[in-house]
């Protein structure tokens, strides 16, 4: 087959563009002009309009395995899963330095403490992984309420609460004791592993609440070691925890690198009973704290539900502050 | 709750979508199986990225570079493909031998086409899909294969020479009427 004439080859991609339907006015001249006088670009031009009537038809022609039906429903419920995980999150200035909270659709999922650090971005994507977006707005109120507690101008944060992050049913019991503290309360590690069932578990009780998911929403830094020290919080900040502690009327006294809850300084309640004690009164002093509760005023005792020992009468003999 | 509820818009992005880039997927994977599990990939990454596409975007576009890049990344092992095509290839029924009937020279040419855009280099092939099947235009194909708008359309065009060529003796002789 001889080389077609440079004429031809040169009105080539003109004469496809028009065969297809995309050439401009002046291609669609040129073209026509060409194959009057070309018997050979003529037909060339039937045969590109043959091929894109061909084509036409194919994009028309049913096509095997052409039903979405399940692929939609698959799709539709690994959405609902995404959706149902995702975490809107807002990082927000606080007392105790910048605090990250995050919500899903099921209720609050996380708080944290930040390090004011650089690569911010990096540690959100770390702590809540790839399905997490920042949304000020959805946090906004949690932030507000937050800032009320931490004034201490709120006792509660009854927020829904999303508990996912827990990592073992261990772990989720733990949480729900520690939860069930009262605000101005504090018991210790022993005394968390006694109310659920497992007095020999205080180390698993201490690790399940180093790893939180919501502190200060489940109240872990009302949870101290047996000698009445602070013991630790938030890897090394013990310091906010003597901080929630005080907002709270806790009163703690610096002891070499932590602090310390001074049981003679401490409405006491023993675990079981309805009546709040000083804590002089019989042998409570000499009682493990993993069987008592803490109060550091009489009114955080009496608002959690307790009345004052009938015997030791607390109420007439306030501790002195 | 803010944000995080406003992705039902994404549900009509779904309904609106995702038959059309299943079908896209299947004609460039051309196993059922496979087009399910990149669409509903396709989509849920257009789910996480979605908040972030400005307004206004093309989102049907928008769709078809994630599902490309899906597409592209799963034919990373071409032998894959080729698994795949020749599976497909043992179904299809090639030459019939009645000729006489024009649905079978169609079905025919139909086998034709095909097999020459199967065989066509990866770019073209893409392209000659979403031009000609899907009707995308070449700045949004040229988007969804990192080429220029002018790349886009040289692959689409040379796709063309070659299905031409692949169907000599097919194409309707005599279309030149005034010879």
């Amino acid at each position: 087959m001889s080389k077609p004439p440079p004429s031809c080859r040169a009105i080539e991609p003109h004469l496809l563009a028009v065969a297809i339907g995309e050439a401009g006015p002046a291609a669609v001249e040129r073209v026509e002009g060409h194959v009057a006088g070309c018997r050979p670009c003529r037909e060339e031009l039937g045969h590109y309009r043959a091929v894109d009537g061909m084509v036409h038809t194919l994009r028309r022609a049913p096509l095997p395995g052409d039903d979405a039906t399940l692929a939609r429903a698959q799709l539709a419920a690994r959405l609902a899963d995404v959706r149902s995980r995702m975490v809107g999150f807002g990082i927000f200035p606080s007392p105790l330095g910048p605090v990250l909270i995050g919500r899903s659709e099921q209720g609050v999922a996380l708080v944290q403490y930040l390090p004011a650090m650089r690569s911010l971005p990096a540690h959100v994507r770390r702590l809540l992984g790839e399905d997490a977006v920042e949304d000020r707005a959805a946090t906004e109120g949690l932030r507000a309420d937050l800032m009320e507690y931490l004034e201490g101008r709120r006792a509660r944060l009854d927020w829904a609460l999303d508990l996912r992050r827990v990592r073992s049913e261990f772990q989720r019991r733990v949480l729900e004791a520690t939860a069930a503290l009262p605000y101005g309360a504090v018991t210790s590690y022993a005394g968390i592993a006694a109310r659920i069932g497992a007095p020999s578990a205080v180390r698993p009780v201490a690790q399940a609440l180093r790893w939180n998911p919501l502190p200060i929403v489940i109240p872990c830094h009302r949870v101290i070691g047996s000698t009445g020290a602070l013991t630790g919080y938030a890897g090394k900040h013990v310091d906010l925890k003597q901080r929630l502690l005080a907002v709270e009327g806790v009163r703690t006294v610096a002891s070499h690198h932590d602090f310390k809850v001074r049981r003679e300084a401490m409405y006491t309640l023993m675990n079981g009973e309805r009546e709040y004690c000083l804590p002089t009164c019989g042998s409570l002093m000499s009682q493990p704290l993993s069987t008592l509760t803490l109060f550091g005023a009489r009114e955080r005792a009496e608002a959690a539900g307790f009345a004052p020992c009938t015997t030791c009468r607390p109420d007439l003999h306030p501790l002195s502050a | 709750m803010g944000r995080v509820m406003a992705e039902d818009a994404f549900e009509a992005v779904v309904g609106a979508h995702h038959a059309e880039i299943r079908r896209y997927l299947l004609r460039i994977t051309a196993r059922a199986s496979d087009a399910d599990d990149l669409s509903q990939e396709t989509f849920l990454r257009a789910f996480r990225a979605y908040r972030a596409l400005p307004a206004g975007a093309n989102v049907r576009a928008w769709l078809f570079t994630i599902a490309t890049n899906l597409g592209r990344n799963h034919f990373r092992g071409q032998s894959r493909r080729r698994r795949a095509y020749a599976a497909v290839a043992m179904e299809m029924p090639m030459g019939a031998p009645e000729r006489a009937d024009g649905r079978v020279i169609a079905e025919e040419a139909r086998a034709r086409i095909e097999q020459v855009v199967n065989g066509l280099p990866e770019k073209q092939r893409l392209a000659f899909i979403m031009r000609k099947l899907h009707e995308l235009d070449y700045p949004e194909i040229g988007t969804s294969l990192r080429c220029s708008e002018e790349s886009a359309r040289a692959h689409v065009f040379q796709a063309l020479r070659k299905i031409r060529r692949g169907l000599d003796g097919h194409l309707p002789a005599g279309t030149d009427s005034q010879s």
